[in-house]
């Protein structure tokens, strides 16, 4: 659950329609919609593609277990009429349109085609150019400079140079900033300088010509990469109006962006549509389709997709929806992983669970596999270390699967000192095992509730659940520190570190171990691929035997998309936005 | 009537006060907050997030500087939306008002053509067969008949778009607008109709039963009246008064939108985003949305007090 990490939350609700508890900053109740885009979002890093030269996620195009349209004859005419638009749902866009300072994530996939971030990431999460054609890290991991690609201009035709991008920076870092994006935790020279109105600019930032600008860390860190290639915000539209310690006048500008994305926006009618079109002052290819529109669509997309009404949506890969989407005939299915994990956080302040041999037993003891691949239908596999299994970070290598085993569970139990007592229930120094549980309310949390109930019952452990209809209210119950395990999942990830956060700042109560916080601290230090990659498999293995929390499950989705469209992918962190440039529509008669 | 109308009127500021305080402790209770939802936030983050937004400061400072703003005019602006809470009631309330009114004229106008034909028809077969349809009409929930008429109506047989307002990417203007607006609220007022006719045929039926055996209706038929005369002019008019009190309550459900018919229908109204707001605990919004339902409230009752007197020149108030 919480934990910054970069680019978006909304894409694990968004996509699974099921594990209601993602649920992004936006959480409310549209968890189990169907509806989204699949997008990248963000308030944070977001980003945005575009990337006529990148295509990130271009390969999921052929990737195995496509599904081609059957018959393009059954293609509704609605679709057909449509020649030069595309069209596709989104839950809810509120129309905050501004980059970091909005705070939800159908207004981040919004803005995802509106801007282009400086640097990108591929299918992999490893960076690749944007706004930015090239950019170095000093030896130490302090200092990164980034080189602008020429001739770059907003939207509405004004040049960006290294001047919008320091501005950027520097009002992220302003006292009076209310978004979530990650830039002002960096800890860039200077910042609390100027936060605190001390200083007049940020130290650490330094344009060396209008094409370069460098910025310089406190210390090192790998992931800031991609936290300051984010979008950039034009000074001379965004900035005329800033004054130190006062970022309330951008509420104005909201929803008027200028921007540097594939599309402009065009007109936004709250509740209903929001039309883009082409940007002719867009550093890549022009996109192939003139016009995209967001329509606003709460809960199923089915039957707008059955219309026609809309050209794609995402569903959970479970075997009926796939079915049925096989028997329109008319749309193209591909599947699809979400860069998030899901886990049980475990309360650590609670004796009994600080025990690593009880946070095993609970582990072993529980049934993964039937609640979340066979009951899910195939739309998930099991999780077990703090990474997606699409990072370039991701790996099964010394990683213990804890495939169920009640034996094993109730022999580690044994040796913790949980003796059965009266009932069944275990018990030592007199106190009963209990697990009370929190889960949001959907089916997943039903199925899980009925499996748990019952392997725990098995393993001697009294297993108490307690579900919320309210986001929001769980979330304070478990700040509140009256739980035991509580179903939570990770907003987008997208560097390895994000996926480890919340053992770092606090989120997870009462883990502390050293040797995790030292490797943590030096899978920052190097920005060399190959150094993180053996960092972080030793982090893993740690942390998949210690079960900080108890990992569970990564969702799968699949996209569906009426088969007029050619060159469609979609990427793991921007959803759409990375390939829609290059979209085309093909005639169909 | 003035002495009545300055105490009356005295009462109802009273009234919103001690509402609108409630309202805010209820809201300000309700666990979580506007920042405990995001999931990307550090803890410390939030600290200063709760900083910045006034989260932190106790229930009564909170609650006098919304009253202050408040009475100013100064609604605030929504925490998710970062626009002013006016205008975002002015972009979804009208959509809401839009299908409440013609449902609920369509309701009215319904209930009392049939509820006086069924009266005065009492155990006819008419009679027999129309409660039944009403009573089959009330009973299946609003979300099943909603979802089963996008099913036949719009995927089926395409004759009606399955939900929105208007066509995605439509630019007609002028009369084609108002045409594809009209094709796009016929299944949500249909399925509002349908649901709101049940209780209220019920209650003019048996209105009017009551009064057509009054002495006053029999001396009218004796004074050798046309029939219609009797039934519209002296037993409908009658029949109606105890109505008032209805319409008094239906100001406040004009503007407040409809949660679940909203939803199925992807209608852009108020309903939806007031749930939404909740799930987000945005303050500011839910805040404004609610005291409006109250002020409505309150004008209503006064409303059909008022109109009470003029309908029935033996109130006195």
């Amino acid at each position: 659950m919480k934990k910054r990490t970069t680019v978006s939350a909304s894409i694990s609700i968004l996509l699974a329609g099921t594990l209601l508890l993602s649920a992004c900053s936006d959480n409310s109740g549209n968890g189990n919609s169907a509806a989204n885009s699949g997008g990248a979002t963000g308030s944070t890093n977001t980003a945005v593609n575009a990337g006529a030269d990148n295509a990130g996620g271009a390969s999921t195009d052929g990737a195995a277990g496509a599904i081609q349209a059957a018959d393009l004859s059954k293609l509704p005419a609605a679709a057909k009429q449509r020649t030069d638009t595309i069209i596709v749902g989104l839950t809810d866009p509120s129309g905050a349109f501004t980059p970091y300072f909005q705070q939800s994530g159908y207004d981040g996939n919004v803005s995802s085609l509106l801007y282009t971030p400086l640097v990108l990431v591929n299918d992999k999460a490893e960076p690749i150019p944007g706004l930015a054609e090239k950019w170095e890290a000093s030896e130490d991991g302090r200092t990164y400079t980034f080189h602008l690609r020429q001739g770059l201009k907003f939207s509405d035709g004004s040049p960006l140079t290294a001047e919008d991008v320091a501005f950027t920076w520097t009002i992220l870092n302003d006292k009076s900033y209310d978004g979530d994006s990650q830039v002002n935790t960096l800890g860039i020279k200077g910042s609390d300088a100027y936060k605190e109105g001390k200083a007049a600019s940020i130290e650490g930032i330094k344009i060396a010509d209008p094409q370069t600008i460098s910025v310089t860390l406190e210390k090192a860190n790998a992931a800031a990469l991609t936290t300051l290639g984010g979008d950039v915000l034009s000074k001379a539209y965004y900035g005329k109006d800033y004054k130190q310690g006062d970022t309330g006048y951008m509420k104005s500008l909201s929803t008027t962006p200028v921007g540097t994305g594939p599309y402009k926006l065009v007109k936004f009618t709250p509740g209903q549509e929001v039309r883009f079109a082409a940007n002719e002052n867009y550093y890549g290819d022009k996109p192939k389709t003139p016009n995209f529109i967001y329509k606003t669509s709460e809960g199923d997309t089915w039957q707008y997709l059955e219309t026609g009404e809309v050209d794609y949506a995402s569903f959970s890969a479970t075997q009926e929806n796939i079915d049925k989407l096989k028997s329109l005939g008319f749309v193209n299915i591909v599947p699809y992983t979400p860069s998030t994990y899901g886990y049980l956080q475990v309360n650590l302040e609670h004796e009994a669970l600080k025990d690593k041999k009880v946070r095993q037993a609970l582990t072993y003891g529980l049934d993964r596999q039937s609640i979340y691949v066979d009951a899910a239908q195939g739309a998930g596999s099991i999780a077990n270390i703090p990474s997606s299994p699409i990072s370039w970070a991701y790996t099964e290598e010394g990683i213990n699967p804890y495939k169920y085993d009640l034996d094993k569970a109730k022999s580690l139990l044994d040796e913790a000192g949980w003796k059965e007592g009266a009932g069944g229930i275990r018990e030592k120094d007199g106190k009963k095992l209990t697990i009370h549980y929190l889960g949001s309310k959907s089916k997943n949390t039903d199925i899980f509730i009925a499996v748990a109930k019952e392997n725990y019952q098995a393993l001697g452990v009294e297993f108490q659940p307690e579900i919320f209809a309210d986001f929001n209210s769980l979330v304070s119950k478990v700040e509140g520190g009256d739980y035991d395990l509580v179903s939570f999942s990770t907003p987008m990830l997208t560097d390895p570190s994000d996926g480890l956060m919340q053992f770092v700042d606090g989120e997870v109560k009462g883990y502390s171990n050293p040797k995790f916080i030292e490797l943590y601290k030096k899978g920052l230090e190097t920005t060399d691929i190959e150094q993180r990659k053996a960092i972080y498999k030793e982090i893993y293995q740690l942390l998949n035997d210690e079960l900080p929390v108890i990992f569970t499950s990564y969702k799968k989705s699949v996209y569906a998309y009426n088969a007029r469209i050619e060159n469609l992918a979609v990427s793991p962190f921007y959803g759409l936005a990375a390939s829609l440039p290059q979209w085309s529509l093909k005639d169909v008669q | 009537m003035s002495t009545y109308l300055i105490r009356r009127l005295s009462y109802m500021i009273l009234i919103l006060l001690a509402a609108s305080f409630l309202i805010f402790s209820l809201y300000a209770l309700t666990p979580g907050d506007f920042i405990s939802g995001n999931i990307k936030l550090t803890p410390e983050r939030k600290a200063e997030l709760r900083e910045i937004y006034g989260l932190s400061k106790p229930l009564m400072e909170r609650y006098l500087t919304w009253m202050g703003n408040a009475l100013h005019g100064d609604f605030g602006y929504s925490l998710a939306q970062q626009k002013p809470v006016l205008t975002i009631f002015n972009e979804y309330i009208w959509n809401s008002f839009l299908l409440a009114v013609v449902s609920t004229f369509l309701t009215w106008f319904i209930a009392v053509v049939i509820g006086v034909i069924a009266a005065y028809k009492q155990y006819s077969w008419f009679d027999t067969i129309v409660m039944l349809v009403i009573f089959g009409a009330m009973s299946i929930p609003s979300f099943f008949i909603g979802l089963f008429l996008i099913k036949i109506f719009a995927v089926d047989f395409h004759w009606l778009p399955p939900g929105g307002m208007t066509t995605t990417g439509s630019n007609a203007t002028g009369w084609a607008y108002a045409l594809e607006v009209i094709r796009h609220m016929t299944l949500p007022v249909a399925v509002m109709t349908l649901l709101g006719l049940g209780s209220l045929t019920r209650y003019f039926r048996s209105n009017m039963i009551d009064v057509l055996k009054q002495d006053y209706i029999r001396t009218a038929r004796a004074k050798g009246l046309t029939e219609r005369k009797v039934l519209f002019t002296h037993a409908l008019r009658n029949a109606l008064l105890p109505a008032i009190t209805l319409v008094g309550f239906e100001l406040p459900a004009l503007f407040g939108g409809s949660l679940i018919i909203e939803s199925i229908f992807n209608w852009p109204g108020i309903g939806q985003l007031y749930m939404k707001s909740f799930g987000l605990r945005d303050y500011p919004l839910l805040m404004g949305f609610t005291m409006f339902l109250a002020v409505l409230t309150v004008i209503g009752t006064l409303l059909s007090d008022i109109l009470y007197r003029v309908a029935d020149p033996r109130v006195k108030l």
